[in-house]
Formats: structure tokens, C-alpha cells, sequence
């Protein structure tokens, strides 16, 4: 069994260069990877608690007037489907963890 | 035996396991597929769920693993039973059980739709079994933040030279704060700043003290630029003497110094080896708060302000000394075979004599006093709910999980170097042997004691970055917890503060020793928990579970012994032994009963764990992710 998907397009150069890549790679994934990742998780909350408090009627919390929630709408579209999915997922005492 | 011999060693076995071992488990029983949807990309949502490189993963993975835990646990059992059993255990260890366990969390998480082991447990258990492995994170969470923050307040309380170089870590770490978040300053430019900063004030510490060969006569620390200042603080507050005194039967602690030449241990302002008494005056408990309140700074300031560039600080310092003492390690039998020579027992025997009657067998005490390194339930725990989600590939959970446990059992036979060519005990002999080991990195450019001081200086870094994260863990935990009990815990620094004392009083009166065999035990009995989630989704898979069962059930059986053999001694040698301090006894009370009580969730996770397995697989049977290739 490969360990890469069939469709992939060839990964990375190889050589001198493909090593320096990966070197920065595992470098930044030590060094800086989780500030993004907490960074990231930080937005991440914010724009869901927003949406939450002006979209809340499509998990079934009516909070603000259905006007409102219409003139945003178009701008909260794309991160619908996102949000729905992290909202209403079981979360545990391990997942507020790391 | 010399330093090249484990680098030998560690390069073979880790690349017999890896091919021959792993990548077999992992084609043949796991069965990964690379066109099979990961949770990661099939949940995607720029946070949680989010594909990564592998390169990238593993360096992640490798960093949130690979901290304190190796290089503390080897230190002690290199002490008790010799380097042999240690690097035995190490090397047994990972090919067997360690790398399984992390890499088998990830890929089981990953097939189970990214929940977290707390999710699956309840599902493929029972709901209490997920009460239970909170009950074990609690506890895990408690004891390593005393035993880490004893070892520590220990360190700085013995050696003057190393308090400044924290001092300064800590304002770099604010200032690096401000720099990158605040001015958007060149982050290359920043490290550059805050990383040679910090390491020159640590570097700096033994600056105008003498040194003499063994510490006979010991360091002038009194005549040093940095030392001097801080032995003036610890003596104006030690004015009044000890407070009060307490033992460890198996002298792994810090406080207690190695053997002179004569086999005996020498007397020292917080040892008497006439009575075995370790004094603890009040500059260790001035030390203690020290730590508690950088840690409830990392704990409560905005992680950006403190805890992420201090911890990014540490990162730079720990890979330079890691790496520089890697080298070290290859280059001193060729340049310096003095050096590389190891000066520790090869081993003490079974069962090494302890003059106050404590047991410390070397099965099962060996395995929870050497937890991270060689197994480790944290790693499980963390994979399955950090990497897990983040894998693009389910190809990627070897090279990323088991490469990363790999990585981390070099950093334990680093450590186990470190401390057999210095022939000493504790942290001490650690930071010595690193300081000779850099001082053949660098072909003699930084003396031995300033390259000791950096390795003091590292040592503690590498524990504060992880002592920041149990608080923090902590006060999440306690909020979640006790939050519903009484709303003041749900408030960041009710929890914060409350944790903390919890965390000083098990260091006041508890035995540093016993404290850190506890903790492994909770660790190890949480990656027991960790296989044996395994083994059930495997048979409920109708796979083959042999490589996580047999592991997990020498594991369970290890650890559980483990915690009452320490509850024996705690009883034994504290709490019926004349003389012993009420705080001390009052201690010793506490870590009965918490051992006790993890054994007791050990048994009902038993008694749980035979009722589903004895279900017919249907019953648990998880719902398969959907494919997302053909």
C-alpha cells in the first residue's frame, strides 16, 4: 500500500532543497504550529459566538429579530456549514485541553 | 560502556523497530489507506479539524510530547537501579509499548470520526469509565505539578547561578510578546533577541565563582556576580533556620547530594546523612512561590503576553542544548574518551538495599519511575485529541505518532547519558553531564561550569513550559469540575489559586520520590486505559488486538502493583517511622489515599473493560467513516 494517495501530485523537490523544506517544516511545526493553532481556535471562537448570536435560529435559539439575521446572512453563508459542524459536536473536558 | 555504544544501540533498535515492527502494524492489522478520508479533511474547519503536513505535524507532535518527563524519570532510576535497567527499559519500552500506544490513540481517534479517547471510552466502555479517566487526568495534573515544581524549587534553591537566568526568561518573554504581537516586529530579528539574551544571562550565572574537581571544597557561590545577590536573598531569609525536615528513604531527591568519593554522602545545609533528614528551609518554600506565580502568570495573562513567547523561548533553548549535546555525546569518544566513559552502576540489583526498608523493586518501580520515554499515557491522550485531527493522511499517523515517540525515547537515552558519564545523582548530575557533553560540542570554547549552568538553566525551562501548561490545564479542569458545585471556580483565578495550593501543600509534605512514582503510575495507568480502548476497537473491528492487549495488560498489572508498593512505602517509611514531621505524615496520608484511589479506577475500569469485551462485538461495533476516495 502506498503511503500517499493515488490522485497526489508529486509532493515536494527532492535533493538539497526538498530537505531544507522539510527541516523548515518540522522546524516550525516544533517552534510555532501551536501559537497558529491557538490563534486560529481564538478566531475561530469569536466568529462562532457571533454567528451563534445572530444565526442562532438554525440550531433553534431564536436571539436576535429574523430581520437582522437576513441582512447578515449572505455574509455568514460560507462559514455556515463550519460552524454548525463545531457547535453541535460533543465536546468533553479533553477537548478545552490542548 | 561509553556514550557512542547507546547512540549505537538507539539507532539500531529504533530503526529495527520502525521498519520491521511498526510499518507492520501499521500495513497489516491497522491497515491505513491513504484514500481514506481523514476527520481532518472531512470535518475541515480552520481550526480543530485542519490537514497538515506531515513535517510539520511531527515537529508538533514531537514538541507537545517530548518535555521534563524523559530526562527526570531516567535521572531517578539511573539512581536506583543503574543506567543497564534504564536503557533496557527505554529500548524495550518504545519498540514494545510506546510507540504503539501513541500511534494506535491517533489511528483510533482517526477512525472514530476525531473524538477523544474521554469520547470513545464512553462508548466502547462505559459512561463512568469516562468519569474515571478524568478522575486520572485530575490527579496526573496534581502530581506531576508537584513533583516538577519541587525538583525545581529544589534546583533554584541549591543553586544560586540558575535563578537569573528564569528572571530573564521571563521578561524576554514578555518583552518577545509585546515585540511580535504588539509592534509586529521581525519575528527572526525577536528570536534572535530573546533567545541569545536569555541564554547569555544563564550562561552568565557561574560568572566569579570557583570551582574545585567533585565540589570538594564546594562553589564560592558568595563571590559570584549573579550568585552572590541571590545567595544573599536565600541566606537573609534562612536567618531563622529549617522549618521543619523531611525524608526520602530512596535519597532520590534533589536536595540530597550524590556520594563522594568514599561512598558517603557529605553533609549539606539541607542534609544530614547521620538521620537522612532533608531540611526545608524557607528559601525553598520562597522558590515554590516563585514558581507558582510564573506559573499562574502562564496560567492567566493573555497566552500571547506570557506563556507562548516564554514557552517559544524555551523551545530555542532546549533544541540548542538537545542538539549540541547530541553532538557531544558522538563526538566525546573520539575527542575525549574520558568524557564518554560512564562513571554510574551498571546495576544495583533486583531489589537495592534501602537503609529505612522502602521497596523499590525493580519490577514493577522501574516502569512507572521511567514513564515518558519509553510509554506514556499523555501522549495518547494528546494525540488522539491534538494530532489526531490535524492528520491528512491516515498514512501520516506512523511517521508522525510513532516517529514522534521514537524522537522522544532519544531525548530519554540523552538524558541517560547525561547522567552516567557524571557518575552522579539528580538533576545535578543531568546539568553536569550536559555541561561536559557541550563542552565537547564546542571543542572546549564553554567551560564545563558555564555549560553546567546551561544545563540547570535548560533543565528548568523545559519544566516551566510544561508546568504552564498543567496549570492551565488545571484550572480547566477544576472549572469544568467543581464549576457546578460553586460558580467561584468557574472564575479563572479562584481555580488558578486554588490548584496551586493544592499543588504547594502535596510539595510542602509530601516525599519528592513517591510523588514522582505516583505520577507515573497515573501515567502509565492512563495509557493502559489507552491500549485497552485500543484492544476493544480492534476486536470490535475484528482485527487482531494482540499488539496493544498483551502491552496493555503488562502495563495495568505493572502499575497497579506499582501504586501499592509506593502506598507501602509511604506507610512504611513516613507514616509509622519515629520522628517524621506531622506535615510530613499528614503528606504521606494524602498520596495513600491517592494511590489507593487509583487503584481502585484501575480495578472498576477492569471490572468494565471484561463486561464489554465479553459483549458481542456487534454491540460496540463503531460506525465506519465514510470513505472519501473511491
Amino acid at each position: 500500500m502506498p503511503d500517499r494517495p493515488d490522485d497526489e501530485p508529486a509532493e515536494r523537490p527532492g535533493g538539497l532543497r526538498g530537505l531544507a523544506a522539510r527541516f523548515r517544516e518540522v522546524t516550525y511545526g516544533m517552534a510555532a504550529h501551536d501559537m497558529t493553532r491557538y490563534a486560529l481556535r481564538s478566531r475561530a471562537s469569536m466568529e462562532h459566538l457571533f454567528i451563534l448570536i445572530t444565526m442562532g435560529d438554525l440550531v433553534g435559539v431564536p436571539i436576535l429579530p429574523p430581520y437582522y439575521s437576513l441582512r447578515l446572512l449572505p455574509y455568514v453563508v460560507p462559514q455556515i456549514s463550519t460552524w454548525k459542524r463545531r457547535m453541535l459536536r460533543e465536546k468533553d473536558l479533553t477537548d478545552a485541553m490542548f | 560502556m561509553n556514550s557512542l555504544w547507546v547512540v549505537v544501540i538507539g539507532a539500531v533498535v529504533i530503526y529495527l523497530a520502525y521498519n520491521f515492527y511498526a510499518r507492520r502494524i501499521d500495513r497489516v492489522v491497522i491497515a491505513s489507506d491513504p484514500n481514506r478520508a481523514t476527520p481532518a479533511t472531512m470535518y475541515m474547519d480552520g481550526a480543530d479539524f485542519m490537514p497538515t503536513s506531515r513535517f510539520v505535524l511531527y515537529g508538533y507532535h514531537f514538541k507537545s510530547i517530548a518535555a521534563a518527563g524523559p530526562i527526570v524519570g531516567v535521572i531517578t532510576a539511573a539512581n536506583l537501579w543503574g543506567w543497564l535497567p534504564s536503557i533496557v527499559w527505554l529500548m524495550v519500552g518504545v519498540t514494545f509499548i510506546g510507540w504503539a500506544s501513541d500511534y494506535s490513540a491517533i489511528m483510533m481517534a482517526v477512525r472514530n470520526d476525531g473524538n477523544s479517547l474521554s469520547a470513545i471510552a464512553h462508548r466502547l466502555i462505559s459512561p463512568r469509565t469516562r468519569t474515571i479517566l478524568f478522575v486520572f487526568i485530575f490527579f496526573y495534573l496534581l502530581l506531576i505539578g508537584g513533583a516538577f515544581v519541587g525538583i525545581m524549587a529544589a534546583i533554584l534553591d541549591a543553586r544560586p547561578d540558575v535563578p537569573f537566568g528564569i528572571v530573564v526568561l521571563a521578561i524576554m518573554g514578555v518583552v518577545g510578546g509585546w515585540l511580535i504581537y504588539r509592534r509586529r516586529a521581525d519575528l527572526i530579528m525577536v528570536t534572535l533577541l530573546i533567545v541569545v539574551v536569555t541564554l547569555a544571562a544563564m550562561a552568565l550565572g557561574p560568572l566569579g565563582v570557583k570551582f574545585s574537581p567533585n565540589n570538594q571544597p564546594p562553589p564560592t557561590w558568595s563571590t559570584g556576580v549573579v550568585s552572590g545577590p541571590v545567595l544573599g536573598i536565600n541566606n537573609a531569609l534562612n536567618g531563622g533556620g529549617p522549618i521543619y525536615s523531611v525524608v526520602d528513604p530512596t535519597n532520590a531527591d534533589p536536595r540530597v547530594p550524590p556520594s563522594g568519593p568514599d561512598g558517603k554522602r557529605p553533609q549539606t545545609k539541607a542534609y544530614n546523612p547521620a538521620t537522612g533528614a532533608i531540611n526545608v528551609f524557607p528559601s525553598f518554600l520562597f522558590w515554590c512561590l516563585f514558581l507558582l506565580v510564573f506559573a499562574y502568570l502562564g496560567t492567566n495573562l493573555a497566552i500571547w503576553r506570557f506563556a507562548q513567547p516564554v514557552n517559544y523561548i524555551g523551545f530555542w533553548i532546549m533544541a540548542l542544548t538537545i542538539g549540541l549535546s547530541a553532538i557531544g555525546a558522538i563526538l566525546a569518544p573520539f575527542t575525549n574518551p574520558g568524557v564518554a566513559t560512564f562513571q554510574v552502576q551498571a546495576i544495583t540489583g533486583f531489589a537495592p538495599t534501602q537503609a529505612t526498608g522502602a521497596i523499590q523493586w525493580l519490577w514493577p518501580m522501574l516502569f512507572v519511575t521511567i514513564a515518558c520515554g519509553a510509554i506514556s499515557g499523555w501522549h495518547a491522550l494528546f494525540g488522539s485529541v491534538g494530532t489526531a485531527r490535524q492528520l491528512e493522511y491516515e498514512t501520516d499517523a506512523l511517521p508522525v505518532g510513532g516517529g514522534g515517540m521514537f524522537s522522544e525515547n532519544t531525548l530519554g537515552l540523552l538524558s541517560l547519558t547525561a547522567v552516567a558519564i557524571t557518575g552522579a545523582a539528580g538533576a545535578g548530575a543531568f546539568a553536569g553531564g550536559v555541561g561536559k557533553l557541550l563542552n565537547v560540542a564546542t571543542f572546549g570554547a564553554l567551560p564545563v561550569a558555564f555549560g553546567t549552568a546551561l544545563g540547570f538553566g535548560s533543565f528548568v525551562v523545559i519544566v516551566l513550559t510544561v508546568v504552564q501548561l498543567v496549570f492551565r490545564v488545571m484550572r480547566v479542569t477544576l472549572g469544568e469540575w467543581l464549576g457546578e458545585w460553586w460558580v467561584g471556580f468557574k472564575n479563572q483565578h479562584v481555580s488558578s489559586v486554588f490548584g496551586s495550593i493544592l499543588v504547594l501543600a502535596l510539595v510542602l509534605s509530601g516525599t519528592w520520590v513517591y510523588l514522582w512514582q505516583l505520577f507515573g503510575a497515573s501515567n502509565q495507568l492512563l495509557a493502559a486505559l489507552s491500549l485497552l480502548l485500543v484492544t476493544l476497537w480492534l476486536r470490535s473491528a475484528g482485527r487482531n488486538p494482540a499488539f496493544a492487549g498483551i502491552p496493555m495488560v503488562f502495563m495495568y498489572v505493572t502499575t497497579v502493583a506499582a501504586s501499592l508498593i509506593t502506598a507501602y512505602n509511604l506507610y512504611a517509611t513516613i507514616v509509622t517511622r519515629a520522628g517524621s514531621a506531622a506535615i510530613s505524615v499528614i503528606g504521606a496520608w494524602a498520596m495513600i489515599i491517592v494511590a489507593l484511589l487509583l487503584v481502585a479506577a484501575a480495578l472498576l475500569i477492569a471490572w468494565d473493560a471484561w463486561k464489554a469485551w465479553t459483549r458481542r462485538p456487534a454491540e460496540v461495533q463503531p460506525q465506519p467513516a465514510p470513505a472519501g476516495g473511491d
